[in-house]
């Protein structure tokens, strides 16, 4: 396979992917009992005429699909419908048109409330991988390099600990810690700083974003250090490395010209198999420090069961995930001469 | 290259039995420290009631005063947002981690074995589809998927022990199918097959035993996954409401003022019961990985310092010498085992353009020779005495830095077997250019290309393919790109190791005409590593025997294949077809050389040896000079007949 049909496929499986994830989400929403609006509809209280105006609504007066019935999922519903009728159909337009439904909490439309806080989201995520990835390769790189030494047993302890924390839980106790040490107890910014030049603003930001950044990157840390040394000193096992030794090269042009690109080709592929864990840090570490991204909607939307809200992270996240996913498979076969013939 | 030894495979088929595991697995200093923590919890969530000092209703008559009192005596780590006894609570916790983890981790590992083996045994669609399925779902995030669906059902515990169950299985289903795929090749199994047994009877009877292992080790990391998506869960408010857990009263005491009460115990308790779980379940799957994949990593870059016992007497004796190795001894030392006497008390000349060839079956120690005189061995590799001298200085006295002036430039290697020895990430030429960048700083940066593409020309390698990747070459072309890389830099010696074994015959002989050549025009010297009798009879000006790490013989060509003393030399050469005599019956040499780690009590060849006597099993022979003192041989017949 040449390199552009490999690529092209790789590009159709991340699309196949992401209606995967339309449908998936869909049907969950209709399927899975809960929904407050479907729930809602059978209080006795309401009168038909509001109860046909929330049908209306939510887009509960069309048939969910052709052929199904959402009240009873066993029975076969009405087939003689135009497919383009149908709550699916309608959804999937609507999300192509950018349109996420509307928030039951706050009757805005989903799609505004969650690009404000994508933002945020992805300056916390950013900044806590590029950290984590750099300090843990160090780390990693460290530790293969003075392999079975105290240094190496060191990081590697510590890295398993930082691996076995679960991320809310050190996202409180720094918190508990910086509480009491003059650190912002959440948010992003103090309130009534928005009438402060823009430098102290960032200045702000910057400084409400120290703890949720540190926990980020304390908890990715860890296993990017593992994965980097296990790497690292499978290659510098490899016999292109005794041949490098033989060549006179230093120790340090070794590392550099020949081990280093070979072992980041694992860190690539975990990297990219992390995001969804990045997503879960993500959600964790927003709630505790109630930072205004993607995650804390989730925990928010959970809290006040808002379904659309719930509905529309999800959806985002996937497809950022998918995409990510992507990118990385892409990089790799950049960075592997080999993937070109494969 | 084989520059281990093969004592490592014990530990595997050690591995296979139940007992034999266990035996292994208590030597994993990680692996006992993960089972202890992760006993301990068990007893503790066992003998619960036992152990809790309060039972977990004792809510019913707190009061305010109650709320958040401080670790103290009644009360070992205070009291939380409802006036309960943390401890007691945390006692309690363990029983809901475990039981979540354990039957989480069965769902998510029966769906995943099963995905795995199917796909791994029956290949084809059923293949493509599981595993297209498995791929999709492995990129969905779990964490926001679980919650969707536990926010959309009742958060009960059974609700989210299944939920967890079904979304955790993606990654054991690939490592399962992988290993399916390995075992499947087996003998035993295609024997299976073949003779008609049922394919049910092949999964369960033969696949299984031997995936057992790997679900065993993927299945504690699941449970140790699957307790940390409950306390996330359950902190993110969708925990069963009637049970404690571990991340509920997390949830309960930050979303209830612990945090403004100062109230630590309450927040860190139940984070030290996860975090202690799910490391013990880390360092348990840790200690089960290293039992059942033993890595021998030969890691190249350890600083390595021969532990050389420096004698006086040992001084270049021979001035016209461009190499000359004394007495040399290396052994493989590991803490565990006993030290495998790789190579003992060899020592040979090698003169300005002199050809010398080494010959001696696989594992006889010639690798590990060949390598120990520029010091490449791994770390476990100890050069334990003697001298490498070149051009009179002492190669195992140098430091890294003024070794690494010598390598290449002074002695270059062509190394057994090419396959792996060019960095697959960068271009062959790239590779070749490095040398002489590194070792000839002046040489003008510009005419580099020229001269790589004149190397790779010499070798039969055509100039368009100077900017390939190794994998685009063959390994034939790789191999000769290892010879011209060999000659980048003008060295004094080649030290050739089996250069020849991938090439056809053609290529072989061109090769070799090519090394005679520039052995005679540029004084060239050259350790030819071989197999081959023919090439050695044809090229070589002398010849060292090895066998078992010893010099079996060493002396010119005409005596070797002349006048042979030694046994094993002669064995050899029964066993290689002389064109002279074309009637002569060839024969081999029945078993094999002796294990590195395990060798005979008296002269190593002994136990194969036609004409071994008594004292060959007891007394190791001395290097006995024959005749002018250029012909050596170790062997008890030749001191007899002297």
């Amino acid at each position: 396979m040449n390199r552009s049909r490999a690529i092209l496929n790789k590009i159709a499986w991340a699309i196949f992917t992401i209606l995967f994830v339309i449908v998936l989400n869909f049907f969950l929403f209709r399927i899975l009992p809960g929904d407050p609006a479907r729930a809602g509809m059978k209080d006795p209280r309401l009168k038909q005429e509001a109860i046909e105006a929330l049908q209306v609504r939510f887009g509960l007066d069309k048939p969910v699909i052709n052929c199904f019935d959402s009240l009873n999922p066993i029975k076969i519903g009405n087939c003689n419908v135009n497919p383009l009728e149908t709550q699916f159909f309608i959804y999937v337009g609507n999300l192509l048109k950018g349109d996420f439904g509307i928030s039951y909490d706050t009757n805005r439309p989903v799609s505004e409330m969650l690009s404000e806080r994508l933002w945020n989201t992805i300056l916390l995520i950013g900044l806590g991988q590029i950290l984590s990835i750099f300090l843990g390769m160090a780390l990693g790189i460290w530790g293969a390099w003075k392999a079975r030494t105290w240094i190496d047993y060191g990081t590697s302890t510590l890295s398993l600990i930082f691996w076995s924390l679960p991320t809310f839980w050190l996202g409180i106790v720094l918190l508990f810690w910086g509480s009491a040490n003059g650190f912002p107890i959440g948010g992003k910014i103090t309130p009534g700083m928005s009438s402060f030049p823009l430098l102290q603003q960032w200045g702000d930001v910057i400084w409400h974003m120290f703890l949720p950044t540190l926990t980020y990157t304390l908890i990715f840390m860890g296993e990017y250090t593992l994965i980097m040394r296990s790497s690292l000193v499978d290659v510098l096992s490899e016999d292109y490395i005794l041949t490098a030794k033989a060549k006179g090269l230093s120790a340090f042009q070794i590392l550099k010209d020949h081990a280093l690109q070979n072992a980041m080709l694992p860190m690539v592929t975990v990297i990219a198999l992390n995001l969804g864990f990045t997503v879960a840090g993500a959600i964790q570490i927003e709630s505790v420090f109630s930072w205004p991204g993607l995650g804390s909607a989730v925990f928010e939307a959970v809290e006040r069961r808002d379904y659309p809200v719930l509905q529309g992270v999800f959806i985002l996240i996937a497809v950022a995930v998918i995409l990510a996913n992507l990118l990385a498979d892409l990089t790799y076969s950049y960075l592997d001469p080999r993937v070109q013939v494969e | 290259m084989q520059t281990t030894f093969q004592s490592t495979a014990t530990n595997q088929t050690d591995a296979s039995t139940l007992l034999g595991f266990w035996q292994s697995f208590k030597k994993s200093r990680t692996g006992m420290m993960g089972l202890s923590m992760i006993t301990f919890v068990i007893v503790l969530a066992v003998f619960a009631p036992i152990i809790a000092p309060y039972d977990q209703s004792s809510t019913i008559n707190v009061s305010i005063a109650d709320i958040y009192q401080p670790p103290s005596a009644s009360h070992w780590f205070g009291t939380d947002d409802a006036g309960q006894d943390v401890f007691s609570n945390f006692v309690y916790g363990a029983r809901i981690s475990i039981t979540v983890g354990f039957f989480a981790a069965i769902i998510s590992i029966l769906i995943g074995g099963s995905f795995g083996l199917l796909a791994g045994f029956f290949g084809g669609r059923w293949e493509t589809s599981l595993m297209r399925f498995t791929d999709i779902m492995l990129v969905i995030p779990d964490l926001p998927l679980t919650i969707v669906i536990v926010a959309l059902t009742k958060p009960s515990l059974l609700n989210i022990i299944i939920v967890i169950g079904l979304l955790g299985w993606t990654t054991t289903a690939r490592v399962v199918r992988s290993q399916t795929l390995a075992v499947k090749s087996r003998k035993f199994i295609l024997r299976a097959r073949a003779i008609g047994a049922s394919k049910s009877h092949i999964v369960f009877n033969h696949v299984l035993p031997l995936v057992m292992p790997i679900l065993v080790v993927q299945g504690v990391l699941v449970i140790s996954l699957a307790i940390l998506n409950e306390s996330t869960l359950s902190f993110i408010g969708l925990g069963d409401p009637s049970t404690l857990s571990w991340g509920q009263m997390l949830n309960y005491a930050f979303a209830r003022g612990a945090m403004s009460s100062g109230a630590w115990w309450a927040l860190t308790v139940p984070g030290f019961g996860i975090v202690f779980i799910v490391f013990g379940l880390t360092l348990l799957g840790q200690g089960l990985e290293q039992v059942l994949n033993p890595r021998t990593d030969t890691h190249h870059l350890l600083a390595t310092k021969p532990a050389v016992r420096h004698e006086a007497r040992l001084q270049p004796n021979q001035t016209d010498a461009i190499l000359s190795v004394q007495d040399l001894s290396i052994h493989y030392i590991s803490n565990t085992q006993a030290p495998a006497k790789a190579v003992e008390n060899v020592s040979f000349n090698l003169k300005e353009g002199e050809l010398l060839g080494l010959v001696g079956e696989s594992g006889c120690g010639k690798t590990t020779l060949m390598l120990a005189l520029l010091r490449l061995l791994p770390a476990a590799g100890q050069i334990v005495n003697g001298k490498v001298f070149y051009k009179g200085k002492d190669l195992t006295a140098l430091s890294e830095d003024e070794l690494n002036a010598i390598r290449w430039r002074g002695i270059s290697i062509v190394f057994q077997g090419a396959m792996n020895a060019l960095n697959p990430v960068r271009t062959v030429g790239d590779q070749i250019a490095e040398t002489v960048l590194k070792h000839e700083p002046k040489f003008p940066k510009e005419n580099i290309p020229a001269r790589v593409t004149q190397l790779l020309e010499l070798v039969g390698i055509t100039a368009d393919q100077r900017d390939h990747f190794p994998h685009q070459y063959s390994g034939g072309m790789r191999q000769r790109a290892m010879i011209a890389m060999a000659l980048a830099c003008n060295p004094d010696v080649i030290i050739a190791d089996e250069p020849t074994t991938a090439l056809d015959v053609m290529i072989q002989a061109q090769i070799l005409e090519l090394l005679d050549s520039l052995r005679k025009k540029l004084g060239l010297s050259v350790i030819f590593v071989t197999h081959d009798l023919g090439i050695v009879a044809e090229l070589c000006d002398k010849v060292l025997v090895m066998y078992g790490g010893v010099t079996a013989e060493y002396a010119d060509v005409d005596t070797i294949y002349n006048d042979p003393k030694h046994p094993y030399t002669q064995e050899l050469l029964k066993a290689f077809p002389d064109l002279t005599k074309p009637k002569k019956k060839l024969s081999s040499i029945p078993g094999y050389p002796p294990r590195l780690d395990n060798l005979p009590a008296g002269c190593r060849f002994a136990p194969r040896c036609p004409a071994a006597f008594d004292r060959c099993h007891t007394e190791q022979p001395a290097l006995h000079s024959i005749g002018n003192n250029n012909h050596i041989a170790s062997c008890h017949l030749v001191e007899a007949s002297k």
